[in-house]
């Protein structure tokens, strides 16, 4: 490839190419297939840099956290052999310790008694990139991850148009429409997901509840939260909310 | 995308993904055993078993973390699969001589075996673009690093006292670069782009 093509794979991906040249690039995509195996290779490094980079301290911590089961688990933990000084520091140690409980069973009280708002648990799963078709998804996607809904949202629907019959897709798209407060369109896409077939019956059901709750329709949220079986992922976080709102 | 209903088990997953010690020690107590006694009884010890399993387990992490890792079969069989799969690996990149096998079918799961295709091609692919990120040149490295960490383009630019356009560009071309050298490994055949 030329330096032009990598500066273009990356244009594209963020997003800025206009509309014409999208279109061009999506055409070569489809009848150069070099060119389209180096795009898939360069997008795929870019997850990669992005997900090893921004994410390298949490990896770390997830790392030693995992070295230290594993020894456990094998018993190759080298022996105890100092023991743990009674000092001053340790003191300190407890005394800290102490303090951080305290401030646990405060934070805890504190979110105990105040009332639950929308914003307390719109924390989404993040988008994953759909097989196949990167097209409109890639931007989708990374808007999405970002935060930025409005456009996620717009980008979504035109997906949609192609693929209307996704739970997933229309999932995401109805979180971007509570997130505008669109809440007739996305009470609407949420309502055709939870009679249909579809794995994300339960998590359908959970937005449809955070939407009420957003609209302070606290009854509604009741009704559905309640609907939420025990084997679903948030049947947990659905729990917590209505042990709050009841 | 496909409608295939998530397996209860994708708790595991989700649990590594929030670096849940009970989950992960749930996972040693429950599916580790089963593996150690796999490889041990293929030509492997104790201490090899334990980097085997870490090792799929950083996999399982990081594909969570970077696609959204959804489980569709139980975690057992998919956990086992790749496990197994790492080790054959190993033993064939250390003696090149053919090794016996137990091959014991303890698995006809097509979604796990599907699964763990993808979770070991996943983990393949992350260790060329490491090995390959180490080959770049320190400019590059430092200008992706900065770029990867600091979202502004402008910031980036500034704290490596270099122009926006020329920031801009010079990523473009360092990770066209890491693209480059991927493709020419002769590891890339194996790897399905």
């Amino acid at each position: 490839m030329e330096e032009q093509d990598y500066i273009q794979f990356d244009n594209y991906i963020s997003g800025e190419l206009s509309a014409e040249e999208s279109l061009d690039f999506e055409n070569r995509l489809d009848s150069d297939e070099a060119f389209a195996q180096s795009f898939r290779v360069f997008a795929d490094a870019t997850i990669f840099l992005q997900n090893s980079i921004r994410n390298e301290a949490e990896t770390n911590a997830f790392k030693t956290n995992l070295k230290n089961i594993s020894n456990g688990h094998f018993n190759t933990t080298e022996t105890v052999a100092t023991k743990p000084q009674k000092s001053k520091v340790f003191r300190v140690g407890k005394l800290a310790m102490a303090a951080s409980v305290a401030l646990f069973i405060g934070v805890f009280l504190f979110n105990q008694l105040s009332n639950p708002t929308y914003s307390d648990f719109n924390t989404h799963e993040p988008m994953t990139i759909v097989r196949g078709n990167v097209k409109d998804l890639i931007e989708a996607t990374k808007a999405f991850n970002n935060k930025e809904y409005a456009k996620a949202n717009t980008l979504l629907k035109t997906v949609l148009e192609n693929d209307p019959e996704n739970s997933e897709l229309q999932l995401y798209y109805a979180i971007t429409n509570i997130e505008l407060d669109n809440f007739e369109v996305a009470d609407t896409a949420l309502n055709k997901i939870i009679t249909g077939e579809s794995a994300y019956k339960n998590r359908a059901l959970w937005y449809s509840a955070l939407s009420r709750l957003k609209q302070k329709n606290i009854e509604a949220a009741i009704v559905l939260l309640k609907q939420i079986t025990e084997e679903a992922d948030d049947y947990k976080e659905a729990q917590k909310l209505l042990d709050k709102l009841e | 995308m496909s409608e295939k209903k998530i397996h209860e088990d994708q708790k595991y997953v989700d649990g590594l993904l929030n670096n849940n010690s009970f989950i992960i020690q749930a996972i040693y107590d429950t599916f580790v055993p089963k593996v150690v006694n796999y490889i041990k009884q293929n030509s492997g010890n104790a201490d090899q078993a334990q980097d085997i399993i870490q090792d799929t387990i950083v996999t399982i992490y990081n594909q969570a973390k970077e696609k959204g890792l959804k489980l569709t079969c139980p975690f057992d069989a998919y956990f086992f699969l790749l496990c197994k799969r790492k080790w054959l690996n190993e033993l064939k990149k250390k003696n090149n001589k053919e090794v016996t096998i137990n091959e014991e079918v303890l698995s006809k799961d097509d979604d796990a075996q599907e699964l763990a295709f993808e979770t070991s091609l996943f983990g393949e692919k992350q260790a060329l673009f490491n090995e390959m990120f180490s080959k770049l040149g320190t400019a590059c490295k430092d200008l992706i690093k900065a770029t990867f960490k600091i979202k502004s383009m402008e910031e980036v630019a500034k704290s490596l006292g270099v122009t926006y356009a020329y920031a801009r560009k010079k990523k473009s071309l360092c990770i066209g670069q890491l693209t480059k050298l991927v493709q020419e490994s002769p590891k890339f055949n194996q790897l399905n782009y």
